[in-house]
């Protein structure tokens, strides 16, 4: 019987089989999760988590989310509302762990560290960002992988706006400068010049 | 120019690698579902058990069966009455007499409470 749900609901829509699950359907959110998990804890692993701890709070996220299923209006899709909801609860556990308050070290660390990164070494987004300050990482996968506000960004990060701004600007320049064509290059063909 | 790179970075945050393992991840979700509803279940069921005892005993100590009888008794005495004033309402005689439509009531307010309760279980 299991099997034969599962069948069903695979050919669903996200927002049908959302309303199967807010009708306390579980198999039916069983496949949305199967369908985004990788999603969430992609952009979990991109803020920074690592591995077992990405899939903990995507777990968590993801049992929040199917509690709060009622207040999906379909506004927006599925994924993006689950990343927002494990992002705040990722953000949340840092704070618990006072880990928050460590990343602007961390991230002078990281920046002087990465600056030197291998020009042959392949660059895609991971690996990009890997060179970002952590609060930057933080921020700009806030704002662009998990699709929050600035303002939403500070809120949860408990950082003022601008402050956030600063963090987002400063990563993506250094983003753009490791995901242009020759970027990898270019920051070593402007470290031997200067 | 920046809004460009600022799309193709949405892009490339939208695009993410299908971990290997995404079947058994989704698997562990849905045990954690279930082990939640499993639990609330039995602490519906034991909160359901404990109301009927104590509901049962507050039965027993009032005297419920004694007073639907003399309600019985009651409803046959105005059945009477109303037998008397006219001949026009058998009918309400005919649900009455012998204390049926107390017994009605009695059921309808079970089936009402039921209903209430299915609608509490639902909200929880």
């Amino acid at each position: 019987m299991p099997g034969l749900g599962h069948s069903r609901f695979t050919s669903l829509h996200d927002v049908e089989l959302c309303a199967h699950a807010a009708t306390g359907e579980r198999r039916a959110f069983g496949e949305l999760v199967r369908r985004h998990g990788s999603a969430v804890r992609g952009v979990l692993r991109r803020m920074g988590a690592q591995g077992a701890e990405a899939d903990d709070v995507a777990q968590d996220a993801f049992l929040t989310a199917f509690e709060r299923i009622a207040e999906f209006r379909g506004e927006g899709t599925f994924a993006g509302w689950v990343k927002r909801i494990a992002a705040r609860l990722y953000l949340r556990r840092l704070q618990k762990d006072r880990r928050l308050g460590s990343l602007s070290t961390e991230a002078a660390e990281a920046e002087s560290s990465t600056n030197g990164g291998d020009a042959d070494a392949a660059i895609d987004l991971d690996e990009a960002l890997k060179t970002l300050g952590a609060t930057e990482r933080v921020c700009v996968t806030m704002c662009f992988g998990a699709g929050l506000s600035h303002s939403e960004a500070a809120e949860a990060l408990n950082l003022p706006l601008g402050t956030v701004k600063s963090h987002v600007k400063r990563g993506l320049d250094k983003l753009r400068t490791r995901l242009a064509p020759d970027g990898g290059a270019a920051v070593e063909g402007r470290r031997g010049n200067g | 120019m920046a809004e460009d790179f600022e799309r193709r970075l949405e892009r490339l945050f939208a695009e993410h690698p299908e971990l290997a393992d995404a079947g058994a991840f989704a698997e562990r979700v849905e045990r954690r579902l279930n082990a939640g509803w499993t639990a609330r279940r039995w602490l519906i069921g034991a909160a359901g058990v404990v109301g009927g005892v104590i509901g049962a005993s507050q039965l027993m100590v009032s005297n419920l069966f004694q007073r639907v009888e003399t309600a019985g008794d009651s409803a046959k005495l105005i059945s009477s009455s109303l037998n008397h004033l006219s001949a026009s309402t058998d009918w309400m005689s005919a649900v009455s007499a012998g204390g049926v439509g107390v017994w009605a009531a009695a059921a309808l307010a079970v089936v009402m409470m039921g209903f209430v309760l299915t609608r509490v279980i639902g909200e929880i």
